[in-house]
Parts: structure tokens; C-alpha cells; sequence
């Protein structure tokens, strides 16, 4: 009975109703990425040893090179524990990018992703969705990380500004990172070409200054540093942790995460034109 | 009333070299079921694609509710609702999420979403299962679903790409009895792709059948069963000179055919004149081993068409005695 409340002789009012009904942008964006965060929490396999990883890295890192800081010209005195728990945070961020991308390939797999582009809904939606989900998962991470580093001892020069700098980094890069992994898996639909794919990132967070400061590293690596913006992020939630606020290096940082973020978008708002297009 | 129709010109869709629908056209009428009718791989999928806006067109043009499928997909999206042959559900996600999240995308409120969403669970029978997350559904209960989201946002227009294909005969009759009711209650037009031609001949007023990317023939059931020639009576006997014999006694009555010990009697009205052809024969001391009725049926068409084994073999056949 009554399903369709729009019976026949008032069909033409209801599709000109139906066709003026929008949902809004934000809460398109807003509602996929709830459905995507749902979908990740229902299997927390899929997060769980990124977190477990990243955590490995700071206790193996601060406990090999913990007294390191005082053979290193410019971190004498200071907290290794400080300098190295961004990078921590960096490839906890790499490997909870994989989780958006993975989403994906799901939605491809199941074949709700062909249900969800049959609707109204905005292509932008339809990656942003995933991806933000992808980076609030990271942000968890990240404050996991944090809290693990304070119990380790860890002091904010800037207090809990710089601890909130440090995980605005953290999801800018995860977005990108986000949005990296979605367009591979846009383009490849493969799940083990997702899974390969977020690792071409991985040279990134060691092609820096990963264990000692810019002014440290010499020859072809300094070079890749330079043009790495991992470095500048790096160097920001270092400075907020260790030295307080320096504008300039922490705009630095800001700046580099927000152009890889875009571009990485815009790399994966591609994909998806190339994807439907291409069927 | 609206425009319901759907409408192919000249549809063609090239993958490289490969032809996967070449040169389709067709009409639909507002609140017509139209099945498409064809073995895998002839192109049905690929047609549906087109029409809902999910793959281009090579050349030709669809218009679906009067809206061109390239130039006015939001608008064919807004009047059309599609079942893929894939079931595109979230198996980690559950009945309820699904549907409101749907409805919620062709812009009901949250509220009307689920108002909606309850509504739609009721009528494919899922109410008590709203808790359990759709990877833990049998394929009849996902089907169900599926169709409860072709159907969120109250379209004018149907497309099912082979929904009953893997269903068991329950469920199969289940989705039956629905898309019968959509289309009588609401007038809906339904397009509806089949491997099955029990469903076709069960559902559509209207059949084309489709074969390398092609319409063979089209028609009402009717027409194209009534294509492939009369009913005809089949007698076998054990000696050929019996149905030689068989031959003289029937020979007024139709056109009669002998392939060695089977006499097969053409005619109209077949099962009313089957009292008769027995009596025939026994007056004249004939004992036929078996005696059967053969309909033409849609499978005759089909296999014909799609060139199958229908020369070599039998017809499907009714046995009367």
C-alpha cells in the first residue's frame, strides 16, 4: 500500500519536488564520511597495527637513540624523545592513509560505489567522504601517539597549542595522504595495488630529516630533504615541540601540508573522472 | 501524467574493436514492462548502463523519463531507479544506515529518509532484520534490500539488470509478485533484463531479444511465440509403418510430419483435439507407445534466435498420455 506517497495524479508535483530537493554539500560530505568511519570501526583490524606500529616506532626510536641528542649539535640539552615523536607521527599517518584508499576499493568491490555514484550525490562528496574519515581515524592515531609520548616523558615547549599543531599537521598530511591511496584505488580497483601504492610514500618520511636536524645531513640526501616537504612538517611540529612559536617555520609547515593535501585531491577528483568516464 | 517512456536510438557502446551493444533501439511506453531478454554477455548490462547514466555512449542517444542519459544524467538519476545485476550493498553496513543514507541523497530530511527507509523494510520484508549488517543476509534477503534502494527515492522509472538471477524459487516468485505490483499500483515503467525466459514470459508486456549486442526479434510474448508456428501433437509408435498408418487416419486434420516412428500433427487448438486423434487411432488398431502436446514457447523463439540447440532436440513438451 501506499509506498509511493506520490500516486499517479500528483506525479508531476513530486517530480518537480524531486528535482528541487538537494541534500547540502556539507552534509553530503559530512554523511559519507559517518558511513565511512561506521564501516572502519566495524573492522578494527584494519586500524589496530597501524597504531600498535606507530607506538613501536617511538619506543624503539627514543630507546636506541634516546642519549643521541647530546652528540647532535643544535638538540644538545633538548628531548630526543621530542624530536623523533613527529616522525612517528608522519608514518602512523602514511600507514592510516591506506584505510581510505582500501574504503574504496571495498565500495568498488561490493559494488555500493556504482549505487553511491547512480544518486545525486557530489563527486567531491564522494572522496571527501572517505578521506576525512581516513584522517579523524589518523587524528585517533595521533593522539594515541601523543599520549604515549607524554607518559614517556614528553614536554610541549608551546604546551597544548603545539600538541594541537601537531595533530592539525597530522590530518592535513593524512587527507593528502588520504587522497593519494583513493586515487590509486580509483584507478587500479585492486586492494594489494592500494596496499603497494601508499607504500611509494615510504621513502618520503626517511628521504628527510628523519633522525638528525637539515643542518646535519649532507650530499644527495640533504638535497632530497630540501625538496621533501615531509621535512617542513617535521621541522614545524619539532619546533613547536621543542623551541615555542616560530612563525615562519611553522607556516612553512602549515603551507607544505596544505599544497600536498590539494594536490594529492586533486590528483584523486581525477581519477575519479578517468574512472567513470573510462566505463 | 509524466513522461515514463524509454527510449533507445541507435544505441551502440565500443570497447576497443568490440561491439557489446551495436546499434540498439527500442521503446518503451509510460507504465510498460519491457523485458530484455538475452544469454551472459550479449550486451543487456552494457544497454542498462547507458540508459542509467553510468557508462557513455559510443554513439546514439537514450532518453529516460524524456531526459537525454549524457546530457541530462541528474535528471534521468532523479526519475529512474536501478538495480544492478551486481547487488551493490555495503555488507558491513546495516539495512536501515543504508536506506536512510539513500533516500537522504536525493535530499530527504534525516527524518523523511527513515520514515522512508521503515517504510520500504516493511515492504520488502526485512523489518526484523534492520540490526544485522547486510554481509550476514542470504542473497534473497540482499536482493530485497537491493530493490528497497532502487526504490528510495520513489522513481517514476525502473531498471532491473537480471534481478532474480542466483535466487531460489521462493524469492524468485517474491520479486515477481513486487515488480508486478509497482507496475499496476504505481504506474511504474519497468525495464528489466533476464537470462530467464519464464521471467520474461511471466512478467513483460513486451520482449526483444537480444543477441551480440543486437535486438533479434521483439515482441509480445504472444507475437513471438505465435512467430515460431502452431502447437502440434507428437505420437511415437513402435514400428515406423504404424505411423505411416497413423499418417492416412490424421492427414485431414493438420499438417502431419513423420521423422521415422513419430508422427508430429500440426494444428490449432492442439489439447481439445487430442480425444479425437485417440480415437482415430484406435479405431484403426494403433497403439501409440506415448503421446504428448508441444506449446511453442518462448524458448523455442529464444534458442532460435540466439542460435542454440533447438534444431537438434526436442521442444519443451507436455505429456498428455
Amino acid at each position: 500500500m501506499g509506498v509511493l506517497t506520490a500516486e499517479s495524479e500528483n506525479v508531476t508535483a513530486s517530480r518537480i519536488a524531486a528535482n528541487s530537493k538537494r541534500m547540502p554539500f556539507l552534509l553530503q560530505v559530512t554523511t559519507m564520511a559517518w558511513r565511512s568511519l561506521v564501516t572502519t570501526f566495524r573492522t578494527p583490524a584494519a586500524i589496530i597495527p597501524g597504531i600498535i606500529i606507530s607506538v613501536f616506532f617511538l619506543f624503539v626510536y627514543t630507546g636506541s637513540l634516546g642519549n643521541a641528542s647530546n652528540f647532535l649539535p643544535g638538540l644538545a640539552g633538548k628531548s630526543y624523545l621530542a624530536f623523533i615523536l613527529p616522525v612517528s607521527i608522519v608514518s602512523s599517518a602514511l600507514s592510516g592513509a591506506g584505510v581510505a584508499g582500501q574504503a574504496i576499493v571495498r565500495d568498488i568491490e561490493n559494488g555500493y560505489f556504482d549505487k553511491l555514484l547512480l544518486t545525486p550525490l557530489s563527486r567531491s562528496a564522494l572522496l571527501l567522504g572517505p578521506m576525512i574519515a581516513g584522517a579523524v581515524t589518523l587524528g585517533l592515531q595521533t593522539i594515541i601517539v601523543l599520549a604515549v609520548g607524554l607518559l614517556l616523558g614528553l614536554e610541549s615547549a608551546t604546551g597544548l597549542g603545539g600538541l594541537l599543531v601537531v595533530i592539525a599537521l597530522a590530518l592535513i598530511l593524512g587527507v593528502g595522504f588520504s587522497g593519494f591511496t583513493v586515487a590509486i584505488a580509483l584507478r587500479t580497483g585492486s586492494a594489494a595495488a592500494t596496499q603497494g601504492g601508499s607504500f611509494l610514500f615510504f621513502p618520503l618520511t626517511f628521504l628527510t630529516a628523519t633522525f638528525v636536524p637539515v643542518a646535519l645531513l649532507s650530499g644527495w640526501i640533504k638535497t632530497a630533504a630540501e625538496y621533501n616537504p615531509i621535512t617542513y612538517i617535521l621541522e614545524a611540529m619539532r619546533a613547536v615541540l621543542l623551541d615555542g612559536w616560530q612563525a615562519e617555520v611553522l607556516l612553512r609547515g602549515l603551507t607544505s601540508a596544505s599544497v600536498l593535501g590539494i594536490v594529492l585531491f586533486v590528483f584523486a577528483l581525477l581519477s575519479l573522472r578517468s574512472r567513470t568516464a573510462r566505463r | 501524467m509524466s513522461n515514463r517512456e524509454i527510449v533507445a536510438e541507435n544505441l551502440i557502446k565500443r570497447y576497443g574493436n568490440f561491439a557489446a551493444v551495436n546499434g540498439v533501439s527500442f521503446k518503451v511506453s509510460s507504465g510498460e514492462i519491457y523485458g530484455f531478454l538475452g544469454p551472459n554477455g550479449a550486451g543487456k548490462s552494457t544497454t542498462v548502463s547507458m540508459m542509467t547514466t553510468l557508462a557513455l555512449p559510443t554513439s546514439g542517444r537514450a532518453l529516460v523519463g524524456g531526459f537525454d542519459a549524457v546530457s541530462q544524467a541528474g535528471e534521468v538519476r532523479r526519475v529512474a531507479g536501478v538495480a544492478l545485476q551486481e547487488i551493490g550493498l555495503d555488507p558491513l553496513m546495516k539495512s536501515m544506515e543504508l536506506l536512510t543514507i539513500q533516500a537522504q541523497t536525493f535530499g530527504y530530511s534525516r527524518k523523511e529518509a527513515q520514515a522512508r527507509a521503515r517504510e520500504l523494510l516493511d515492504l520488502v520484508k526485512l523489518s526484523e532484520f534492520t540490526e544485522r549488517q547486510v554481509g550476514k543476509y542470504s542473497g534473497g534477503m540482499r536482493r530485497r534490500l537491493d530493490l528497497a534502494m532502487a526504490l528510495a527515492h520513489e522513481p517514476e522509472i525502473l531498471f532491473l539488470d537480471e534481478p532474480t538471477t542466483g535466487l531460489d524459487p521462493a524469492s524468485r516468485r517474491d520479486i515477481w509478485a513486487e515488480v508486478r505490483r509497482l507496475n499496476k499500483e504505481h504506474g511504474m515503467t519497468i525495464f528489466l533484463t533476464t537470462q530467464y525466459l519464464e521471467e520474461a514470459d511471466e512478467l513483460a508486456d513486451r520482449v526483444a531479444i537480444i543477441k551480440q549486442g543486437q535486438i533479434a526479434v521483439e515482441g509480445t510474448p504472444a507475437e513471438l511465440k505465435a512467430s515460431m508456428g502452431t502447437e502440434s501433437i507428437n505420437v511415437s509408435f513402435r514400428e515406423t509403418d504404424q505411423a505411416e498408418k497413423a499418417a492416412d487416419q490424421l492427414r485431414d486434420m493438420g499438417r502431419v510430419q513423420i521423422d521415422r516412428k513419430v508422427l508430429r500433427l500440426y494444428m490449432s487448438q492442439a489439447a481439445a483435439a487430442v480425444p479425437a486423434v485417440m480415437n482415430r487411432l484406435q479405431a484403426a488398431s494403433l497403439e501409440p507407445i506415448s503421446l504428448t502436446l508441444t506449446q511453442p514457447t518462448l524458448d523455442d523463439v529464444f534458442l532460435q534466435v540466439t542460435g542454440g540447440r533447438f534444431t537438434e532436440s526436442e521442444p519443451e513438451a507436455e505429456a498428455v498420455a
